[in-house]
């Protein structure tokens, strides 16, 4: 696995405004550390680019779309972990 | 080959992380800030038969595989961004 692929920073602030904006509509909010949840949407953008899906950036992502499809954001743990740390994992 | 950070000697500390983790990047600043030196590993970055074998190291601490899973002294394992207790434990 190669260094991390360069991801623009206008990059990360339009994914995190679509992402705030798709997560209100369903009744879930971003964590309000903004500059936290920032560098979440960067990991979501270098798994995009390594594996061509939204991978969790705090999970070991096989690459294999088929053996991932549990940890594609969100998640099949989010509401869980909403449950047990008020936020996901 | 894990990755070297030198600082103040005291536990030996292995953080085991990955690149695009926010909770791992917090760990690695709360140790860079407290000064310990400490090796680690961004276990994404690695594949094949490393990240195999690393990831075999990982499972012995921590079952689930989770990130960042901090070993120290080869004897305590610290599973999450747990900042009191990194603190406590690694004082110096």
């Amino acid at each position: 696995m190669s260094a991390e692929p360069a991801v623009s920073q206008d990059e990360i602030d339009r994914l995190y405004a679509r992402l705030k904006k798709e997560a209100e509509a369903s009744g879930y909010f971003l964590n309000p550390d903004v500059d936290f949840t920032k560098s979440l949407v960067k990991g979501l953008l270098v798994n995009e680019d390594r594996y061509g899906y939204w991978a969790c950036p705090c999970r070991l992502a096989d690459g294999i779309k088929s053996a991932d499809l549990d940890i594609i954001c969100p998640c099949d743990y989010r509401d869980a972990d909403l449950g047990q740390h008020s936020t996901c994992y | 080959m894990a990755k070297h950070v030198p600082g103040k000697k005291g536990p030996y500390i292995m953080l085991y992380a990955l690149s695009t983790c926010p909770w791992c990047q917090k760990t690695k600043r709360l140790l860079d800030e407290m000064g310990l030196e400490y090796y680690y590993e961004d276990v994404d970055l690695l594949s094949g038969d490393a990240r195999r074998d690393v990831m075999a190291d990982v499972e012995r601490w921590n079952p689930n595989r989770s990130f960042p899973t901090l070993v120290v002294d080869d004897s305590r394992c610290i599973i999450g961004f747990q900042e009191n207790e990194l603190r406590n434990l690694l004082k110096v």
